[in-house]
């Protein structure tokens, strides 16, 4: 098979057609800062240097994964609050300093963010990095969840998960109120940009099941995942990248549930945490969508290259036969601190283990 | 009611999460003359005890812990200024505690905090996003026997390291135990950390066996 480009090599896989090897995306943020000498607190405050670290950064590297803005603790900044972005030393994502929410006083009186006049918060940076992913024919990532994650910060967390049993209809006034900044968000997106050309972006950790059961998921997280996915389907977009972070083993057959109500044409990639086996994701979402790999973060960062190249080749091997196709991935970010070599290493067992001809 | 009854009473309700119960179990402890370190340890110790139980068997999850231990603390808040002091009895180990320079996240920490307090250690908790020197400075100062340090991101994780260098170097008498999202016994042992805690009540665990040693 002759040798593809990496649109191409993506396009392939989002047709369901084999490419000449598997695409690799290595979920990298704060990485391409540190890579292109910008820091990572202007990666994430400046939109425009967040396309441009992240674009070179796919230069350099040849990998498959374009430019996208996004940060676990989105929502705090949008409804007032306010975050530090991550000058520090360590620091690698913002982080809240103030949240919005701290009684429930404050849910009743808080207002949705609106795209009308001046995009709210992160979602400015964000609107950046789309407009020029776009206008080069790369999708528009935007980040659309998850609902409860960013609820869980919007609120001060500890109140917000003691709510839960003690304030549940305040717990469902701010999850439904988030949740429309995040419908509203994806209405100004295919409006911008036509739905054709964006990709929503939905995960979170707080979902984990090292934090919430599987019945707390049921009633305060699907609900609202169900919600803006109706309304990805409705707008049209063909795509949607899914990030169930860390260990959600217990909530799998809530995604399933989603998969299958929903009947939806288009496809999720899927990106799990290193806890939930591939051959996992390949039963239950196999057979319509795309399984990206979940290399674990942690040893891409300390392991050496052999290791981590090894890693690869159990991800792929484990992989690459999914009907659907697969993808090589981290099972969250890339280490931002990482040396360039881990991400050869990455890219190094694609080429060698990963090809299909 | 009979003292055995409050302590059962007082452990259901830390469990239940209940703060209104376990507060005024603990005032009718002290009404009725009972020893409120007894109340303490038989009472509210044990309802923790089986919270941690019930965490690790996926039964309970961290909202209802984090009810368990506002219950525990409003019962503890009344006892505690009523506790005689021994003076014959050895003082408890010194654990400091924090989150690694860079990182804000302390759920788990405060998680663990509230279980080796529990356990009976003697608790100094220097934050978040701690600076190395002030981990080591802060064991220096109260003679601690364990700093316990925790991170969730790859990137302060590797702020731990030297935390351990510092210990080695300065305060050698304290040994090191590490935990949290990214964490792994492989990566502790990879950076000479005396123990690895995978969840809050493993982080007790190893801590006790630690500072027993």
């Amino acid at each position: 098979m002759a040798r593809m480009t990496s649109p191409e090599r993506m396009g392939a896989v989002m047709m369901g057609e084999k490419p000449d090897r598997i695409p690799v995306v290595p979920f990298i943020l704060g990485y391409a800062a540190q890579i292109t000498g910008v820091s990572i607190g202007d990666l994430y405050a400046d939109g425009d240097k967040c396309f441009e670290a992240m674009f070179n950064s796919m230069r350099l590297h040849g990998y498959e994964q374009t430019p996208m803005y996004g940060y676990a603790s989105l929502g705090p900044w949008e409804f007032g609050g306010e975050v530090m972005f991550p000058y520090g030393k360590g620091h690698s994502a913002p982080s809240v300093t103030k949240h919005p929410v701290m009684s429930i006083e404050d849910i009743e009186n808080l207002e949705v963010p609106t795209f009308e006049k001046e995009l709210p918060g992160g979602f400015k940076e964000a609107d950046k990095v789309a407009k020029r992913c776009v206008a080069m024919g790369m999708p528009a990532t935007i980040q659309t969840g998850s609902t409860f994650t960013a609820s869980s910060v919007v609120a001060e967390t500890s109140l917000f998960l003691k709510w839960i049993f003690k304030e549940p209809k305040a717990v469902h006034m701010l999850l439904d109120k988030v949740s429309d900044m995040f419908v509203n968000a994806l209405e100004y997106f295919a409006e911008t940009y036509g739905p054709e050309h964006c990709m929503p972006f939905d995960g979170g950790p707080v979902e984990a099941n090292t934090i919430l059961s599987p019945k707390q998921f049921k009633e305060f997280a699907y609900p609202y995942m169900e919600k803006l996915h109706k309304k990805i389907k409705e707008l049209g977009m063909p795509a949607v990248l899914m990030h169930p972070c860390a260990d959600q083993n217990m909530n799998i057959p809530y995604y399933v549930e989603l998969r299958k109500k929903l009947n939806w044409e288009g496809r999720y990639f899927w990106l799990f945490g290193p806890e939930t086996p591939i051959q996992d994701q390949i039963d239950n979402f196999g057979d319509h969508d795309i399984i990206c790999g979940n290399v674990d973060p942690p040893s891409i960062q300390y392991k050496s290259y052999e290791d981590v190249v090894r890693l690869c080749k159990e991800n792929i091997e484990a992989g690459k036969d999914s009907p659907n196709g697969f993808v090589l991935a981290p099972g969250c970010e890339f280490p931002p601190l990482a040396p360039p070599i881990k991400v050869m290493a990455m890219m190094d067992a694609a080429e060698k283990y990963g090809r299909y001809d | 009611m009979d003292k055995e009854t409050l302590f059962k009473k007082l452990a259901a309700a830390v469990i239940d999460g209940d703060e209104d119960e376990t507060a005024r179990l603990a005032q009718e402890a002290l009404d009725t003359g009972i020893d409120p370190y007894d109340a303490i340890m038989q009472g509210c110790n044990k309802g923790m005890a089986e919270v941690s139980d019930k965490y690790e068997a996926k039964e309970m999850f961290v909202p209802e812990i984090l009810l368990s231990a506002d219950a525990m603390y409003a019962a503890i808040d009344i006892l505690r200024p009523h506790l005689k002091v021994d003076d014959t009895v050895a003082k408890p180990a010194t654990v400091i505690i924090g989150v690694a320079q860079g990182d804000i996240h302390d759920i788990g920490k405060n998680l663990v905090k509230m279980m080796l307090d529990v356990a009976g250690f003697n608790i100094i908790d220097v934050g978040r996003d701690v600076p190395v020197e002030t981990f080591v400075e802060k064991a220096i100062e109260h003679n601690a026997k364990l700093v316990a340090i925790s991170a969730l991101m790859t990137t302060s994780m590797m702020n731990m390291e030297p935390v351990i260098e510092g210990l080695k170097e300065k305060h050698s008498g304290a040994k090191t135990i590490v935990g949290g999202a990214p964490i792994s016994q492989d990566f502790a042992d990879s950076i000479g950390a005396a123990g690895y805690g995978k969840d809050a009540v493993a982080a007790v665990r190893v801590a006790k066996k630690l500072t027993e040693a």
